[in-house]
């Protein structure tokens, strides 16, 4: 199916605007098959881990990081109710389309 | 989503900002073309219980000081199709993810108003999304 979501950019228009992401360790909650990771990538945090529940969606994602992204991004399967991560870790926590 | 709310908060480091992405409790509208030529040809019909749960939540953590919001933005979002068939597969899926009433009528209208159009004249489903912005707030 040929679908484009957000051609005008107008998504990551409004991310990048909201914080300062250079150099950001960034969780991203509902990362689905990493459409807004990569976009997330190019605003030039350090780290992006990106959690989704549906374990398909981050095979998908995986399959379709770039080899430059390929140590800015961690994708894991995970729960937004249960974060395997210790506290205090991320600068910014983006729920995409989560709640 | 509470919960949720929670655990952002504590994976967070205290000048950390939680940013809550999501679409608006508005019905998308499809229409014909995309960018500023696109014109409106119907409407949706979506249910919006999840929208105002997650309202609800947001509320609820802003109240009980785990955050404070900083600004709140809302923008289109456009989904762009080429073709009839990715719009019906788009838009079927879609109702059954939602649990939505049949959107056929809606499918009819498009289809004629895009007979009436050239060939590659593309579908966009346009709808509003909203971005907060949060501080965290550490808890003493």
């Amino acid at each position: 199916m040929a679908l484009i979501i957000d051609p005008a950019k107008d998504e990551i228009r409004a991310l990048k605007n909201a914080v300062d992401w250079r150099g950001k360790r960034v969780l991203e909650v509902g990362c689905g098959d990493g459409r807004l990771t990569l976009r997330l990538a190019s605003l030039g945090p350090s780290k992006i881990e990106a959690v989704e529940s549906d374990a398909e969606l981050i095979h998908t994602a995986r399959k379709n990081l770039p080899e430059h992204y390929s140590k800015q991004i961690h994708y894991r399967v995970g729960n937004a109710e249960q974060l395997k991560y210790p506290d205090n870790t991320f600068d910014v926590v983006v729920f995409a389309w989560v709640l | 989503m509470v919960h949720a709310l929670y655990e952002a908060h504590r994976v967070l480091k205290p000048t950390g900002v939680l940013l809550d992405l999501r679409p608006t409790a508005t019905h998308r509208r499809v229409g014909l073309g995309k960018g500023v030529s696109w014109q409106s040809v119907g409407v949706m019909r979506e249910r919006f219980d999840d929208d105002r749960a997650a309202d609800h939540a947001v509320a609820q953590v802003l109240g009980n000081g785990l955050y404070k919001r900083q600004r709140q933005t809302r923008f289109d979002l456009d989904r762009v199709m080429d073709t009839m068939e990715d719009f019906r597969t788009w838009l079927n899926e879609f109702v059954q993810l939602g649990n939505l009433a049949s959107h056929e009528s809606l499918i009819k209208r498009v289809e004629a108003a895009k007979n009436k159009q050239r060939a590659q004249t593309k579908i966009t489903v346009r709808g509003p999304l909203k971005l907060g912005v949060m501080k965290k707030i550490e808890k003493l």
